[in-house]
């Protein structure tokens, strides 16, 4: 998922399958920090330990699929003098000092969602990890974490991507905060046994939150083994920047039509695109991929409140003839759907861009 | 205070007009659903009472994106009222919500509409069904072309109250939501009463503007929208405050405070201003289980404050003028 703006942004993907059933293991969490990198500029990969015994553990998830985190110190709710509903302690013959959090900083009041980039089990617990970029007072907030600090966290929450039986070929397109699903996809590509390059693209080379591989990346856009989150499976990736400063410069989709057209009829039925990023990048891939005739999977973001289906904020029109809410002009029906629990992935020809 | 008090012989029991809850918390109209959005999250069996979106005669499809946008310290929405219509609300929604009642909830069903033919449809309808225990009216939604009107005019008020309460089930309860977006709250509450409501509620959410200053315009499609969360929590507490004192605790009616409950601190805030009920909103989308740890964490305090019944310190506010302040 991607976080886009100061309230939370929810980043999502498409799924092909109608059956998002995955939802029953939904739970908030304590987790413990274990690590939080400056990857770039801007940007986080943050690592969290949910321990086994927290309510049965973290449950089970996959590609796609996102966690909601409080971006503000976990309430002590039972600790009844630590909000002791004072919000000045007046000390005689001094300035009134502040003892509430709200009174001394700027505090996230929501949740802010993020699709996992990683997910891993070991004898100490579920490790999650997200990559997230500073864009606001929540994200501020979870860039000062170190180890050992506790957040609070709901997930795991969403649908999430699928691999069609019939194909093996995965074109992962990520953009910006997009790329972190992309990562833990490509996980799951290789344990699939599938073929997959990875799409990466930002504005500029300092942007990319990405960990250089041994393959430095092509100006022509040829895929090499130059991103260690994809070279590690194997899977070589394209790197395209705005302003040329790494890679081939221009946009992922250039990046990723010249790799298409690289392909053999019979290579292209194999294959499936994978997309997650900005709105307008997401549409731009959408149209590739029908103008291909490759289906995609679409991750989309949307503002959200709650993450469980319950505020109605997350809003995305997507086709459908049952009960619709419009009609475009085309003739095609539409209708509200929440990302947080219908998506976020959609079939990318489901999307109304 | 002398003798000490365990937390869990606290007694949270309270009784609105006749609408008996094992305890006080409720859910805010709009930020839980249908209920079974949040039963992965929290037993909802739990809360004393359960109240649903708004639910309006037709199918409602809501506004456009962005529907919501964090401001300090609270959020503002203007969701549209989104909602499956009466229909498939009654056929669909409301045998799933009565079913968790057994054991559980109070269940209260929240109404919107255009007019009071609008809104004598809706409640004659839902509160033929014997478990729906209590029809809140949400006269003041401020995110629909014409929804302020009832909300603010005591006199459309009254009647709307009047002839809602004639059209419902004997021994189905009305709730009257207020707008805070009035001159004088206590005219609205009196009209409220005098047509004849048996528990008000209050308050709906403060109309607010917030803007993107790089392209000028609203951060929500709406333009304007609710304002809830901790930063109106003063606000609210000052509303109930002053319509338990002027007008509901004379008449005997009931309030149901909510805005900005977050923790037991400001739920007990509400009960101290007149309070009987207190609804937990926007603190759901962060914790659904925020009603039960606000519960956890009044049992406490009251067993502190030496109290047995919370129904002792509803009310017992003492502010500047009054005697024994």
């Amino acid at each position: 998922m991607n976080h886009v703006s100061e309230a939370g942004i929810l980043l999502v993907m498409s799924a092909v399958s109608t059956s998002n059933e995955s939802v029953s293991c939904r739970q908030r969490h304590d987790g413990v920090v274990v690590s939080n990198r400056n990857i770039c500029r801007e940007h986080f990969e943050l690592t969290v330990r949910v321990l086994p015994g927290d309510k049965g553990g973290f449950g089970p998830t996959a590609p796609g699929q996102f966690i909601q985190i409080g971006c503000r110190p976990p309430a002590k709710v039972l600790d009844i003098d630590a909000l002791s509903g004072d919000e000045f302690e007046i000390t005689e013959g001094s300035w009134p000092n502040l003892k509430q959090p709200e009174m001394t900083q700027r505090l996230a009041l929501l949740r802010r969602p993020f699709s996992l980039s990683g997910r891993w089990d070991d004898e100490q617990g579920t490790c999650i990890q997200i990559v997230q970029r500073v864009v606001g007072t929540g994200t501020q907030w979870l860039s000062e974490l170190v180890e050992g600090d506790k957040v609070d966290l709901i997930g795991p929450l969403g649908n999430t991507f699928t691999l069609p039986a019939d194909r093996k070929l995965g074109l992962m397109v990520g953009g910006g905060v997009g790329l972190p699903p992309m990562f833990y996809l490509a996980n799951a590509m290789a344990k699939a046994g599938w073929d997959a390059v990875g799409f990466v693209g930002a504005m500029t080379s300092d942007l990319l939150a990405v960990t250089w591989a041994d393959d430095k990346p092509q100006a022509d856009g040829k895929p090499v083994k130059s991103v260690h989150e994809f070279a590690k499976h194997a899977f070589p990736a394209v790197v395209t920047t705005d302003d040329g400063s790494i890679g081939l410069q221009g946009r992922i989709t250039d990046g990723l039509v010249r790799y298409i057209e690289s392909l053999s009829d019979e290579q292209k039925q194999q294959a499936v695109i994978y997309t997650c990023g900005p709105h307008v990048m997401m549409h731009a891939v959408a149209k590739l991929a029908e103008q291909f005739g490759i289906p995609c999977q679409a991750c989309l973001e949307q503002t959200m409140a709650c993450g469980m289906g319950t505020c109605q904020s997350c809003i995305v029109k997507i086709e459908d003839n049952n009960n619709p809410h419009g009609t475009l002009e085309s003739g095609r029906n539409w209708r509200y759907k929440l990302t947080c629990t219908d998506g976020p992935v959609f079939n990318s020809t489901d999307v109304i861009w | 205070m002398s003798q000490t008090i365990a937390p869990n012989d606290v007694s949270l029991a309270v009784d609105l007009a006749g609408l008996k809850l094992d305890n006080p918390m409720m859910t805010a109209s709009g930020t839980c659903g249908y209920a079974y959005e949040y039963q992965d999250f929290v037993d909802l069996h739990t809360f004393g009472a359960f109240v649903t979106k708004s639910i309006s005669v037709e199918v409602r499809k809501g506004n456009e994106a962005y529907r919501i946008v964090e401001t300090r310290g609270g959020m503002m929405n203007a969701i549209g009222l989104a909602n499956v219509g009466l229909d498939a609300f009654v056929k669909d929604k409301l045998p799933q919500l009565v079913s968790m009642r057994e054991n559980g909830p109070r269940i209260v069903v929240n109404i919107a509409g255009h007019s009071i033919t609008d809104y004598v449809t809706a409640a004659g309808t839902i509160s033929q069904n014997i478990s729906v225990d209590a029809i809140e009216l949400n006269v003041s939604c401020p995110n629909v072309g014409d929804g302020l009107v009832f909300g603010t005019d005591p006199t459309m008020l009254k009647k709307v109250v009047a002839e809602v309460r004639a059209a419902m089930r004997d021994d189905c309860k009305l709730i009257v939501k207020l707008s805070p977006n009035v001159g004088d709250i206590t005219k609205t509450a009196g009209a409220a009463v005098d047509g004849g409501t048996d528990i008000l509620s209050m308050i709906n959410t403060y109309t607010a503007l917030a803007i993107d200053v790089n392209k000028r315009r609203p951060r929500i499609a709406n333009g304007t929208g609710g304002l809830s969360g901790p930063a109106v929590r003063p606000l609210a507490v000052y509303l109930t405050s002053r319509v338990y004192r002027e007008v509901a605790k004379a008449a005997g009616v009931p309030i149901i405070g909510m805005g900005g409950i977050q923790y037991w601190q400001d739920a007990a805030e509400f009960l101290i201003a007149g309070a009987t009920g207190l609804a937990v909103g926007t603190a759901l989308f962060v914790d659904p289980a925020t009603p039960v740890n606000v519960m956890t964490g009044l049992k406490e305090y009251l067993a502190k404050q030496g109290v047995t019944d919370i129904n002792d310190i509803i009310g017992t506010l003492k502010m500047p003028g009054d005697q024994g302040f």
